[in-house]
């Protein structure tokens, strides 16, 4: 490999990331820009592009993208929404803790943004029923989401690339972080009743609206509703059993929607084009980008510089992995970061001979977490925004960033607790 | 981003429309804005294609009017020819800003009657006498066809 290789991967690298980080392009459009350089200068042969794509991780993004396109038609999530918002009365504060748990847990199963547009459309139903501000109830959902979704393997992208790189299966995400995080949740919870109960108060008249509410309305194919639980049941279980079956969880997953798309007759260019195919690509050129930098060896340099500051020690990484990644993911884009961290800590892996299962963990958990650090640090928290946007609700960055910056931080203390005290 | 957000606002007002007992269905499609210019006037249209190939048309300005649906769109293209071909020997005419103007007080004034009919207990000798003015209308513009010249206008598929 030549120096100018070196000098133009790195500088292609850096440049790339600056303009994601400004946000002035695209992120997908200038990171395939990026990838195709790579191509362009010859740092890396097509083949070696190719060979650099995690399609582990491309393949069970869009095997749930598909589950969940199909399974979001039913009507299924606003029906159980509307059941658990008249289950608990419709009292303001209860609502808020039933669906913020709702929401972390369909975030472990489903990805965050999904689940993110599946709750809030009927949370701002319920607002609006309830004529009251609908941010004290958005936030802890935006929240709980990030939370949650860090749970599982298949809970938040930075997961499912972290799994499939370091070969860590959906037990060993349950077992590692699913404990971990429910404690994580039930400290935040207490955190939202300080900080919003007060604010919450409706009038009887306004209750009973949503005691009115039928949630068997929202159900609008109950046929389709029960093919998807059969699939979504069974990818769940393909997903727990895969490393003992011996498959990867992108096959689970991609065998769980097209046996859903067989059975749903639903028509697959509907389906398709609800899949999320900018935020594909943007995964396909950031392994791609980052392969180039493995590639001309710069990883290396960079896990040995790392080592020396660490000198080695995994307490020091642990804890400098967990809060970097935490910092960073709470300003910076999570995918690309973890997509250099993960041949980053392989490499520090390989070079130390320790066992580095721990720094994953810390991975995980920054960067998952991290996200909630401010408005910018997740795409739920986007989306989220935006939605209260349009909705006429201005959620700022300042506002955001009074709740979401302090609760970020309370999350990766208690990280760094449980990693320091089960992990070493 | 935008298209997220917007397919969530779509559920938002399905969970409403639903809870008011209405059954929806979300269909994609793609909706085109056609603008022509002729002789100063915007002659606008806008059209939906629909899942099933089903095109909506619906005219905009000079003023409002519910164009029909076509299964082609050559149909629909046609159609537009034949519009905008009427329109630009209208502007020929020296009625043609009395013609625009009495069209868009027709408008006005069907929005006014649904909003009177909608809001308001009506008597039926009102109800009556505003169904005979408008008979007299029809008759009026029925005659005018009697007498007038008839326009011969090119076929759009001559083209």
């Amino acid at each position: 490999m030549e120096l100018y290789h070196v000098i133009a991967a790195v500088g292609i690298f850096v440049a790339i990331y600056m303009v994601i980080i400004s946000e002035k392009i695209n992120r997908t459009t200038i990171a395939v820009f990026g990838a195709s350089l790579l191509l362009l200068f010859k740092i890396l042969t097509q083949e070696q592009a190719l060979s650099k794509i995690d399609f582990n991780t491309i393949g069970l993004l869009i095997g749930m993208m598909i589950i969940v396109s199909i399974t979001r038609r039913t009507g299924a999530f606003e029906y159980l929404a509307i059941w658990a918002a008249k289950a608990v009365k419709g009292e303001p504060w209860r609502i808020i803790v039933v669906f913020s748990i709702f929401t972390a847990v369909a975030s472990a199963m489903l990805d965050n943004v999904t689940t993110i547009l599946l709750i809030i459309p009927i949370t701002l139903v319920i607002t609006d029923t309830l004529e009251t501000d609908p941010i004290p109830f958005v936030l802890p959902l935006i929240l709980s989401s990030n939370i949650g979704g860090t749970a599982t393997l298949i809970g938040d992208p930075p997961n499912i690339m972290i799994g499939s790189a370091a070969g860590l299966g959906f037990i060993d995400f349950i077992k590692n972080l699913t404990p971990i995080i429910i404690v994580i949740m039930i400290v935040v919870i207490f955190i939202f009743r300080l900080l919003f109960r007060k604010s919450l108060h409706i009038t009887e008249e306004k209750r009973m609206k949503i005691m009115q509410m039928d949630e068997k309305l929202a159900i609008k194919d109950s046929v389709l509703l029960k093919k998807c639980l059969v699939i979504l049941g069974l990818t769940i279980g393909g997903f727990v059993a895969h490393q003992y079956l011996g498959f990867e969880s992108a096959t689970v997953a991609l065998i769980g929607a097209a046996v859903l798309m067989l059975i749903s007759k639903v028509d697959p260019e509907e389906v398709l084009l609800e899949i999320e195919w900018a935020t594909l690509f943007f995964f396909v050129a950031l392994f791609i980008l980052v392969g180039g930098l493995e590639e001309v060896g710069v990883i290396r340099i960079l896990a040995n510089g790392m080592l020396n500051i660490t000198q080695g020690k995994l307490v020091l990484m642990l804890v400098l992995i967990l809060w970097g990644s935490a910092l960073l993911s709470s300003v910076l884009d999570n995918i690309p970061f973890v997509a250099t961290m993960i041949p980053l800590i392989k490499s520090m892996g390989e070079l130390s001979g320790m066992d580095i299962t721990p720094l994953w963990w810390a991975l995980a958990l920054g960067a998952c977490l991290g996200g909630n650090g401010t408005l910018v640090g997740a795409s739920a928290n986007v989306v989220g925004s935006g939605m209260l946007a349009k909705h006429g609700q201005k959620l700022t960055f300042m506002r955001y960033l009074k709740y979401g910056f302090p609760i970020m931080i309370v999350t990766i203390v208690i990280s760094t607790v449980y990693l320091l005290v089960f992990y070493l | 981003m935008r298209n997220i957000i917007n397919s969530a606002e779509v559920s938002q007002h399905t969970i409403k429309l639903q809870q008011m007992g209405a059954k929806v269905q979300v269909i994609n499609s793609t909706l085109c804005y056609v603008h022509f210019n002729i002789e100063g006037l915007d002659l606008e249209y806008v059209y939906n294609i629909n899942y099933n190939g089903n095109y909506f048309l619906e005219r905009i300005q000079p003023y409002p009017l519910a164009i029909e649906e076509f299964d082609t769109e050559h149909d629909l293209v046609k159609l537009i020819q034949s519009d905008v071909n009427k329109f630009r020997n209208a502007m020929k005419s020296r009625h043609v800003d009395r013609f625009i103007s009495i069209a868009k007080q027709i408008n006005k004034t069907f929005t006014t009657f649904e909003d009177t009919f909608l809001n308001y207990n009506i008597p039926t000798e009102k109800v009556d006498k505003i169904y005979k003015k408008i008979l007299a209308l029809e008759f009026e513009i029925d005659m005018i066809r009697e007498i007038a010249k008839g326009i011969e206008l090119e076929d759009p598929e001559d083209n």
